[in-house]
């Protein structure tokens, strides 16, 4: 009786184990296919929506990095608002360091086209981003440089004054709010 | 002497160490410069009270944005009896031109004893913030220099290799385990004749010598693949040359048994026992390769 069963619960065993080799070859190869198509988009060459769409969060991601490229901002945007909330820690403050940049580009070309009434939102919608991608992940230079590449283009409107700050700072204040970058020293 | 006492006695009510609220104050800081926009401050105030107050968790900075380029990331505090340790982290968010003195705000710890308050000071602490960009920002092609995106990650195959190479083994294992129970490995099954006729003899005595020598007889035909007998020795070492070297032992052996089972009044004694487990014990180490 008790040979039976063991005989019994080793086969079981090994068909258990050979399913879970199944399973995990498919899921490899899977990941494999994904990973093919996120250096296709990346390397430049688009790929069919429908992969994209029930694929994972981090194909979104290629696909918008793709569309940036390609400057098709609007669709970046709508695949980047997407996945925001996807994944974790480090996937989000990339998700969202890119989607500033996204908003960050298109600020810097309308203060360039002295578009100030739209470039103000969108370096403030671009602040707003790499300030949440940096509480994600506190480590990311890049997001950090380009924090300030907006604070630069559209300064804080109040002031941080130490007490020993001088009061004739006072004055600057006013140009100071205008986006723009200084482009050289008088 | 009375008036000795008493200074020392007014003395000791004086230093107030025993009524002190806190007993041990502490704030911890990392270095106060070479901080840059988007940098977390972490922030230590290691605080020990006297028995019967209590700290008024309400009273310490909330979490959330502070001012317009500080916030509070993370509020922890841990107790072990009276001593408390908060750990504020603080990230700072401001794009200075120059290297910029800024200061964390303080604030006061609440302490209630009873109905009482008694409010404990954390100082403000300054630090230097320096720019990431120099002043005259430099162009590139596409205008003004400023980070790329950041690549998208590969998806990450290493749990699902472990997985994969898991299963696989656990698999292997197993059905080898199965093959040696259908007695697929025939040449693994004989390496443990003699090991189970050890096993059998171990528990017989001279009474028992019947049985003992069936053992060893069963032991030696099934590593013969057929019933060996003395005469057939020559042809059993051909095939075993291993064997040769036990030559007297096992002559021994089919002559004993013979006698045994073919003469009448033969009286087994504990020696002859002893020697047919000597003779085993020899073709144990053979087969398992040590002789």
């Amino acid at each position: 009786m008790i040979r039976t069963l063991r005989h019994v619960t080793l086969w079981a065993a090994l068909a258990l184990s050979l399913a879970a080799f199944v399973y995990c070859a498919d899921a490899l190869y899977g990941i494999h296919r994904d990973n093919d198509l996120i250096r296709q988009l990346v390397s430049g060459k688009d790929t069919t929506v429908n992969k994209v769409i029930s694929g994972k969060p981090e194909l979104r991601l290629a696909r918008a990095f793709y569309f940036k490229q390609k400057h098709r901002y609007d669709e970046a945007l709508s695949t980047l608002s997407l996945i925001m909330d996807k994944g974790d820690r480090n996937f989000q403050a990339k998700a969202r360091y890119n989607l500033g940049n996204l908003y960050l580009e298109q600020a810097i070309q309308q203060a360039k086209a002295m578009n100030i009434n739209e470039a103000m939102p969108l370096a403030g919608l671009a602040k707003q981003l790499y300030r949440q991608s940096l509480a994600l992940n506190s480590g990311n230079w890049d997001a950090k440089y380009n924090l300030e590449v907006a604070m630069r283009l559209l300064p804080e409107m109040d002031r941080v004054d130490m007490p020993d700050d001088e009061p004739t700072k006072q004055k600057s204040q006013l140009w100071t709010t205008v986006p723009g970058f200084p482009r050289g020293l008088p | 002497m009375r008036i000795v006492l008493i200074m020392v006695l007014s003395l000791l009510g004086c230093s107030g160490s025993i009524d002190e609220p806190v007993s041990y104050f502490n704030v911890e800081t990392p270095r106060p410069f070479g901080y840059v926009n988007g940098d977390e401050i972490p922030q230590r105030i290691i605080i020990e009270i006297r028995s019967g107050i209590s700290l008024q968790p309400g009273s310490l900075p909330a979490k959330g944005q502070i001012n317009r380029w500080l916030n509070l990331n993370q509020v922890t505090v841990k107790q072990t009896g009276q001593r408390y340790q908060i750990d504020l982290l603080y990230q700072v968010f401001y794009a200075p031109l120059e290297v910029k003195s800024l200061t964390l705000p303080g604030f006061t710890i609440q302490l209630s004893q009873g109905e009482k308050s008694i409010g404990q000071n954390v100082p403000a602490w300054t630090f230097t913030l320096s720019p990431l960009r120099e002043l005259v920002v430099r162009q590139t092609e596409q205008g003004e220099y400023m980070r790329p995106d950041s690549p998208p990650p590969l998806l990450a195959n290493n749990q699902v290799l472990y997985g994969l190479a898991a299963s696989l083994s656990v698999a292997v294992l197993i059905a080898a385990y199965l093959a040696y129970l259908y007695g697929c490995f025939p040449g693994m099954s004989r390496r443990t004749v003699f090991k189970l006729a050890l096993r059998k003899l171990a528990g017989l005595s001279k009474a028992d010598m019947e049985q003992a020598l069936t053992v060893v007889h069963h032991a030696l035909n099934s590593l013969n693949g057929q019933p060996l007998f003395f005469n057939r020795l020559g042809e059993f070492y051909r095939r075993n040359p291993e064997y040769l070297q036990i030559n007297a032992q096992l002559a021994w052996f089919f002559n004993y048994s013979n006698r045994y089972f073919f003469s009448d009044g033969m009286i087994a004694v504990a020696q002859d026992l002893q020697q047919l487990k000597e003779l085993c014990e020899q073709c144990r180490k053979i087969e398992r390769g040590s002789q």
